[in-house]
Order: C-alpha cells, then structure tokens, then sequence
C-alpha cells in the first residue's frame, strides 16, 4: 500500500528533474484535442497564400464563410461532447429560415425561428431522453422530416424577406471586417467557451460524455444535460437559418445540406470526438478556419462546388478515421492479432 | 428467419429472471407491435388504400407501385444487412445507386453492356470496402462516414457526368429489361423478389450471416469468439453497395435515362422500410423478408399519398415522421423486455 503511494511521487519528481517542462509541455500536449485542427489549417493556410493569396486580401469573404460553417459547428460541439449528435441541424437551419421569412414582421420572425429552433432541439431531446432511441437515428429522421416541413411551409420555392432593407443593412460592416454575422459567431463562442469552461453545468457536458454512468453515480442531471445541449444546437442552428435569410433577403427551403457536411467536419477535425467527453470550442473554431479558408480559396480559384464537395468530404472521411481513440482501438487490434499470429508460429 | 435467435434470446430474458415472464405480459402489446405490427399494418393500409383511394386497386397503378418498389425494395433489402450488424445505415446508397445508374446508360450506350456492368461491380466493391474498413477497421462512426463517402461519391458523379441526363438507346437490351413484365408484374420486382431470396438465404443459412448477426447483438463476444469482425463489417457493406448496383441497373432501366440526382431520399426510404418491418437499429435482430415487408408498406403508403394529390414536402414529412415512430416503438418494447 505504502509502495503504492508512493511510486506516483518518484516518477513525478524524476520527470521534474528530467527538463521539467519540456514534459510538462508533452502531457498538456497530449491533453489538448486541437493536433489535427492545427495541422489541417496550416496546410491549408500555407497552400492558400502561395496558391489563392487573395483569400486574405478578401478576409470579410472569408470570415463570413467561416461564421457560417462555424457557428452550426458550435451548437454541434456542445452536443456531440456527450456522445451524441444531432444530424437535423441543416434542416432547421432551413425552416427556421423559412419561419422568420414567411411573417412580414422582421423582429417577429426572428423571434419565432429562434423559438423554432428551441422546439426541434426539445423534441430531439424528448426522444433521445425519455424514449431513449440513439441520437443518430432521431435526429436523422428528425433532419428528412424537417425538410419536408420546409417544403410545405414554403410551397417548395424560395421565400422572399418582406424587409429587404433590413437584410442589406445587415450584411453592412459594422467595424473593419466586422459584420453582424462574424459578431453574432464571435458572441456564440465567447459565450459557450464560457459556459463549457467556467460554468458548472457546461463542464458537466464532458462528465455526460465522458462516462455517462459515472455522471449519473456523481448526481449529474444527465438527462437536463442532454436536453441544454439540444436546445444549445437547435437555438444555434436556427440563429444560422436567420442570418442565411437575412443575408440573402430570402429562405431558401433547400438550404443547409452543404452546411451539414461543413459544419460535421469542422467539429471532428477541429477534435471533438464522436464519442463524448473530450473536445474544445477552440478547436472546432480551428476546424472552421481550415474549411472556410478551404472552400473560400478554391471557391476564388474557379473550383466546381461539386469537387469542393468531394474535398471536404474526404476531410471529414480522414477526420473521423484519424479519431485519436477510434485509431487507438484499431492499432490495439492490429497489433493483438500479429501477437497471437506470432504466438502461433512460435513451436512450443 | 431469425426464429432460432429470437427464441434464444427470450429463453436468456426470461432464465435471467424469474419474474420477466410476469412483467412481459403488460407490455406484451408494445412488444408485439414491435414485432408481428408491420403484417397487420400492411394489410390495414392495403384494405383502406382499396377502399377509400380512388383508381389504387386498378391494374396500372398495381404496376406503377411494384415499378417504383423494386428499386427502394432491392436496397432496402442489401441495406439490412448493414442494420443488423448494429451500424445504424449507409447514407451513400444515394450516391451508389446514382453512380451505378448512370454508368450502367452512359458506359453501355459507349461500350456495350457488359463493360457497364464490369465498371459498375467494381465501383460497388469500392464503396462496400471503402465504407466497411472504415466502419469495420478504424472503428468510426457509420452515419459520418457515409455522409461523407455520399458527398465524395456524388461530387465525382457529377464532376465526370458533368450533372447530364444519360438517355438509353430507343431499342436494345436494356430498354426491353425495364419494360419486361408478366401480366402487371415488372421483371424489375421479381428481380426484387430474386435478390430477397439469396439475401435471406446468405443471412439465415450461412456462416457469414450467423456472423452479422452475432456481431450486431454483441460486437466483443464476437470479436472474442475469433470472428474476423473487420471482414463480417466490410461484407456487410459489400452487400449493401452491391445490391444498390442492382437497384442502380432497375431504376435506369425502368425509365431508361440516368442522372445523378434519380435516387433522392433513398437512403431514407430504405432505413423506413427497413425499421418499420422490425429490424432493430440496435442490431442484431431482424430479416430481409421483414425488410420486404416494409417495403410493400412505404411504397403502399407513398402511392397512397400521391394518389391523393399531397406534395413532396407532406410525404418527406410522413416518412420522416415514420422513421422516427417506428424506432421509438422498438425502443420501447426493448425496454419493456428487460424489465
């Protein structure tokens, strides 16, 4: 037992005085989540301004691109840190869109999708919860009724803004390249890096996620969790479908399919894992960059939206194969199944 | 069928404990929805669909409902394997079934008929391996690694089709296979009829189907068991990708054009069938014939709609709504089971 107590103390002191802290620096190293994010970014950076330079001469193109893949990816973050996901967020980012747009009275609109938004996330919730189906398979048949919704609320056409003024203002800088859009993206994730670090209940997420029955064994309210991380997404989501509409002066019912892809990735490349527990906002910030950056450079360059589509698509195939523990999982079976073909060749 | 298993199963419910027999009875309700509702319900929507639907019991319409079943039924029926072995779906049979159609047109009006199919089976391999090692081998998540492979797949078939519609030529082997029927039965649904058959008899009497079987009630057990689970994973996509291609050549033959948007929403209407003739999306139970069955159930139900003049968005939203109900109540039952 004494041994026990003890033997933590003498490797801390020996690493101490092993260069403390270049070993200091590995282990927070290893704790951070943001490796792939970095290196996805600096790629992309680097390639863009030997290849597409004007992707930074352009920024306000390229942070609204970014707001816009980033602030879905953020509601998703928030979610997918307790193991679950929500796959209906493009589909109400589209009718929220057509909400606000089918009431002629901007402020009311807003304040009806932001509600609508709140209503998909609570009846996400309500299955995963308290009829306890999988997250994936709610949310997807959430995410094709949810488009048919769209559908039938706009007669499957674009819906026109009635305020078109109010649209063209908003999509006026504010400050620099500050637009409402990039404002708004920059509230959100100050507001949820804040709650997911300092605030009791968002620090509670990585417990929900991390082992769920441990959460409930420590008294978490698991199931309030799972509930404000839905409504978190769905309000999230649906902010998205407002500021789409306003800056296209119209809610396109078809809109979000290429933001779903966008947004996945950011999130998992930006470290987030699918399995719960461990993640940042920062990285899904990172993520965001990367792909913004991405899709505004080839988008500059003359590329088809259909091979951007393939690009991201392989980003995100790469992001969710390189998933630190689903890699781990797969390199321990490798590695054990070598061991009992070497075991069975060795003669005994 | 999966008779065998499902009784196992009960036997270690009960054995476990005492008082689960005593318990079952209230819910046995839920439990038989779960189970045996699909058979009553098909026959309900069948009975009321020729009573109260004007011109569905008529022989064209018959015909029009088995042309549209077969491709949605031929995918749904390959996509269970991927259900069973407890890997939610495959969201990229959209983009195998677009792919696998406009080759078939495009790669035939150029090259004849058994290179389209030669280039067609080896692009489905692709998929199946491609979606399988990543699912079976790096242990990702299903649902993201098919919406990616959709976006990438349906990226390069739009890239290279360039988004044009391919037309058949007016006479050949390809226009007479699509509008070949017997009486008001399309060749296209005895095709169905012959994949079920082969895929029924590859789930239930081989060793490779106890495997997805085994593999999707208990991944560990199986694993332990020294099964291959990485190869069971990748067969079960192959499956999938390979019946898709089928559906592709069905579906391009049918109306003898090909585009890379002709298989919308079949990913859904696929998981709606599959789901809603009780295969669970919890893995391990289930069976084609099961599958089948929900299969004749959506398209009655879509035909239904139609015939009544509702739109696109209403029917999305039915089958969505379906979706989401259909797993509830397997979710439900499965919970009332093991109390």
């Amino acid at each position: 037992m004494s041994t026990a107590e003890k033997q933590p103390q003498t490797t801390m002191h020996l690493g101490a005085a092993r260069g403390g802290w270049f070993d200091q620096l590995k282990v927070t190293l290893a704790r951070r989540t943001e490796g792939r994010g970095l290196a996805l970014l600096s790629v992309v950076i680097v390639a863009a301004a030997i290849l597409e330079p004007v992707v930074f001469t352009s920024y306000q193109v390229t942070l609204g691109r970014v707001a816009l893949i980033g602030l879905v990816a953020l509601g998703l973050t928030a979610v997918i840190l307790m193991g679950e996901l929500d796959l209906s967020v493009a589909s109400t980012l589209a009718v929220s869109g057509v909400v606000m747009a089918s009431i002629p009275d901007l402020w009311l609109g807003i304040l009806a999708a932001l509600a609508t938004g709140l209503i998909i996330g609570a009846i996400n919730a309500f299955f995963v919860v308290v009829v306890g189906i999988n997250s994936f398979i709610a949310t997807l048949g959430m995410l094709f009724a949810l488009r048919g919704l769209a559908f039938v609320l706009s007669d499957e056409k674009p819906v026109r803004l009635t305020d078109i003024d109010a649209g063209i203002a908003f999509g006026a800088p504010l400050l620099g390249p500050i637009t409402p859009r990039v404002l708004l993206f920059v509230l959100a994730f100050v507001a949820l890096q804040i709650f997911l670090t300092r605030v009791k209940a968002g620090r509670e997420f990585y417990a929900v996620g991390g082992n769920r029955q441990a959460a409930v064994d420590a008294g978490i309210p698991v199931r309030r969790r799972i509930l404000t991380g839905f409504l978190i997404s769905g309000f999230v989501a649906s902010l998205a479908g407002i500021i789409n509409t306003l800056e296209r002066t119209a809610a396109d019912p078809t809109a979000g399919s290429t933001v779903l892809l966008a947004s996945f990735a950011a999130a998992i490349i930006g470290g987030v894992v699918l399995n719960g527990g461990r993640g940042s906002v920062l990285g899904t910030l990172i993520g965001a960059f990367s792909l913004g950056i991405l899709q505004i450079a080839l988008t500059l360059s003359g590329v088809q939206v259909d091979i951007q589509d393939i690009f991201i698509g392989v980003i995100l195939l790469l992001a969710v194969i390189t998933d630190p523990t689903n890699l781990r999982a797969a390199l321990a079976g490798v590695r054990s199944s070598l061991r009992s073909r070497e075991r069975a060749q060795t003669p005994v | 069928m999966s008779r065998e298993s499902e009784t196992l199963t009960e036997t270690i419910a009960v054995a476990s404990r005492p008082e689960a027999g005593i318990e079952k009875k209230r819910f046995s309700l839920l439990l038989w929805m779960a189970d045996r509702g699909v058979i009553v319900f098909t026959v309900l929507l069948i009975l009321a669909a020729v009573i109260f639907i004007d011109g569905f019991a008529t022989l064209p319409n018959l015909t029009d409902v088995f042309y549209r079943a077969a491709p949605i039924g031929i995918v749904a029926v390959g996509m269970t394997f991927v259900v069973i072995s407890a890997n939610y779906l495959d969201l990229s049979v959209v983009a195998q079934v677009a792919t696998s159609a406009v080759i078939f047109i495009g790669i035939s009006n150029e090259f004849g008929v058994f290179a389209a199919v030669a280039v067609a089976s080896l692009v489905a391999m692709l998929y199946g391996i491609v979606n399988g090692l990543a699912v079976g081998f790096f242990k990702a998540n299903a649902v993201i690694v098919t919406l990616s492979t959709t976006f990438i797949g349906l990226g390069i078939l739009r890239w290279l089709s360039g988004g044009s519609i391919f037309f058949g030529p007016e006479d050949g082997p390809i226009r007479a296979f699509g509008q070949a029927r017997f009486g008001p039965i399309p060749l296209s649904a005895l095709v169905l009829l012959l994949v079920t058959i082969i895929l029924w008899f590859v789930l239930t009497r081989t060793t490779f189907g106890f495997a997805v079987r085994a593999y999707g009630s208990n991944k560990s057990a199986t694993r332990l068991a020294g099964v291959n689970t990485t190869a069971v994973v990748v067969g079960a996509f192959v499956i999938t990708a390979l019946s898709a291609m089928v559906a592709g050549f069905v579906l391009a033959a049918f109306s003898n054009t090909a585009v890379s948007s002709m298989s919308d929403g079949y990913e859904f209407r696929a998981l709606a069938a599959i789901i809603i003739g009780g295969t669970s999306v919890f893995g391990g139970k289930g069976s084609v014939l099961r599958t089948l069955l929900g299969v004749i159930f959506v398209s009655v139900l879509t035909n239904i709609l139609v015939l009544s003049g509702i739109g696109f968005g209403f029917q999305q939203m039915a089958i969505g709504a379906l979706i989401v109900l259909a797993v509830s109540v397997d979710a439900l039952a499965r919970r009332a089971a093991k109390k």
